[in-house]
């Protein structure tokens, strides 16, 4: 009972709420979550966009300020300036980290991008890399392979010179580990997960407001449905 | 033994990861290894050419792995077969090990770029400090020429990308951010420096209470030390 009447009362004050505060709790949650699950995540193109272009004026709102050199005004700049630091923080972090999970896994996340382009209709998410970071992982790798082959690739048997060898029963392509445990708390009712636990799988519900330690393979749907963030 | 050279690249590899310079490419271990494995593939083919039916005994499939139609079965000849599969190994095994070794590397050196040391200056360290190692002896860069060509390389990459993002400085600090000014000292002459407040000459042994974002760069590159 009590529950239905928070999520009505959500729905309420959700609204109301200035862009900018939710653009805010957006790119913190999208870092944390980025930094925190093992596999990348697709990538937030129009927040990330709004947040750019929100710094952008900042930038310019500081530098009118400055150049008015009201002392009475020091003080906001202060203010403003921190803030701008901080949000500038916020967006490094948050693509240096995609960018370390793209250098980790490159063959992995081009096969996937690729996939996603080759299925694309217009009801599909997001894409899981921008279009620059699709250009990044490209050159990256042609530059590494190229690295490879002049290094010690190209003196080896041509059958032994591909970079991405299913054979002999191991795969060149490294995929990120998807079991690995993460702590997550619940936004919204999100269904139930199968957990492994030692006596046998068992299905729990997420609830809202819950805090779980469980696989990210559980709950990477969720998580990408935005039900459910990772702390 | 297969594959000792190979792990010697290895435990080099891991030996590098805790070490703040680069040390000499081992260009001598990595062609003793791709030695080995020609040596091998020689010896596979040898092995199975008494076996291969006339005509075209091996076909690359779509794959890139060769398939061998040949009429040796392994049931026959068990001490064959045995070999076959500990050279096929091998070969495979190295080629990890040098990707692995390789690989390394590259990350070191990509490092480097992203903490913006500037690419003469990872050459001319790593340089000294492999011409202490080995007693003031010829000071040749450490890096191996495709190395050399894969930095200046991969800095034109993380230049280019970093360019889309003019406003938010992706090489800067991952520090988050608590005060934007900071009080810093100053190691090197670095001459004057442009701030919103003003230029301040930075001299040597002087002390500054400056906007963090504008020292930034300073500080990595080693004129100025923070004080906390």
């Amino acid at each position: 009972m009590d529950d239905d009447i928070q999520d009505i009362l959500d729905a309420v004050s959700r609204p109301s709420l200035p862009q900018r505060t939710l653009d805010l709790q957006a790119l913190t949650r999208a870092w944390v979550n980025e930094r925190t699950s093992p596999e990348l995540l697709p990538y937030p193109s129009d927040l990330v966009d709004r947040v750019v272009e929100r710094v952008k004026t900042q930038i310019e709102t500081i530098e009118d300020r400055t150049a008015t050199m009201d002392s009475k005004s020091n003080f906001t700049l202060v203010i403003l300036q921190t803030e701008l630091e901080r949000f500038k923080f916020l967006v490094r972090s948050f693509l240096r980290a995609r960018m370390a999970k793209i250098d980790q896994y490159p063959h992995h996340y081009r096969t996937l991008s690729l996939q996603q382009t080759q299925s694309a209709n217009p009801t599909s998410p997001s894409p899981l890399l921008s279009h620059l970071e699709q250009q990044y992982l490209q050159s990256h790798q042609s530059l590494l392979s190229h690295h490879y082959q002049s290094s010690f690739l190209s003196t080896f048997p041509a059958a032994l010179q591909r970079l991405d060898d299913t054979a002999g029963g191991i795969s060149m392509v490294d995929k990120p580990e998807t079991d690995n445990a993460v702590f997550c708390r619940v936004l919204r009712d999100a269904g139930s997960v199968e957990i492994q636990g030692e006596g046998g799988a068992t299905e729990v519900d997420l609830r809202r407001g819950d805090v779980w330690v469980v696989r990210w393979s559980a709950v990477d749907e969720a998580v990408r449905r935005g039900d459910v963030e990772l702390i | 033994m297969y594959a000792e050279q190979a792990n010697k690249l290895v435990l080099d590899a891991k030996r590098i990861q805790n070490l703040p310079h680069l040390p000499p490419y081992a260009a001598t271990t990595v062609r003793a290894v791709t030695k080995e494995v020609r040596d091998l593939d020689r010896e596979v083919s040898n092995l199975l050419a008494p076996y291969s039916s006339g005509s075209s005994s091996t076909t690359q499939s779509s794959d890139g792995t060769q398939q061998i139609k040949s009429s040796f079965s392994p049931a026959d000849d068990p001490a064959t077969a045995c070999a076959l599969l500990v050279n096929h190994l091998s070969m495979r095994r190295n080629k990890r090990c040098l990707l692995a070794y390789h690989r390394m590397r590259t990350d070191k050196l990509e490092g480097m770029c992203w903490s913006g040391v500037d690419v003469a200056e990872i050459q001319d360290a790593s340089a000294s400090a492999s011409g202490r190692q080995s007693g003031g002896g010829a000071a040749t860069s450490s890096l191996s020429a495709e190395e050399e060509q894969y930095v200046h390389q991969y800095s034109d990459l993380l230049a280019a990308y970093k360019g889309q993002w003019t406003d938010i400085d992706l090489t800067g600090s991952l520090e988050p951010p608590r005060d934007i000014f900071i009080d810093v000292r100053v190691l090197r002459d670095a001459g004057e420096i442009q701030t919103e407040y003003g230029s301040i000459t930075l001299t040597r042994n002087s002390q500054f209470y400056v906007r963090q974002a504008d020292v930034e760069r300073l500080i990595q590159q080693g004129y100025l030390q923070r004080l906390s």
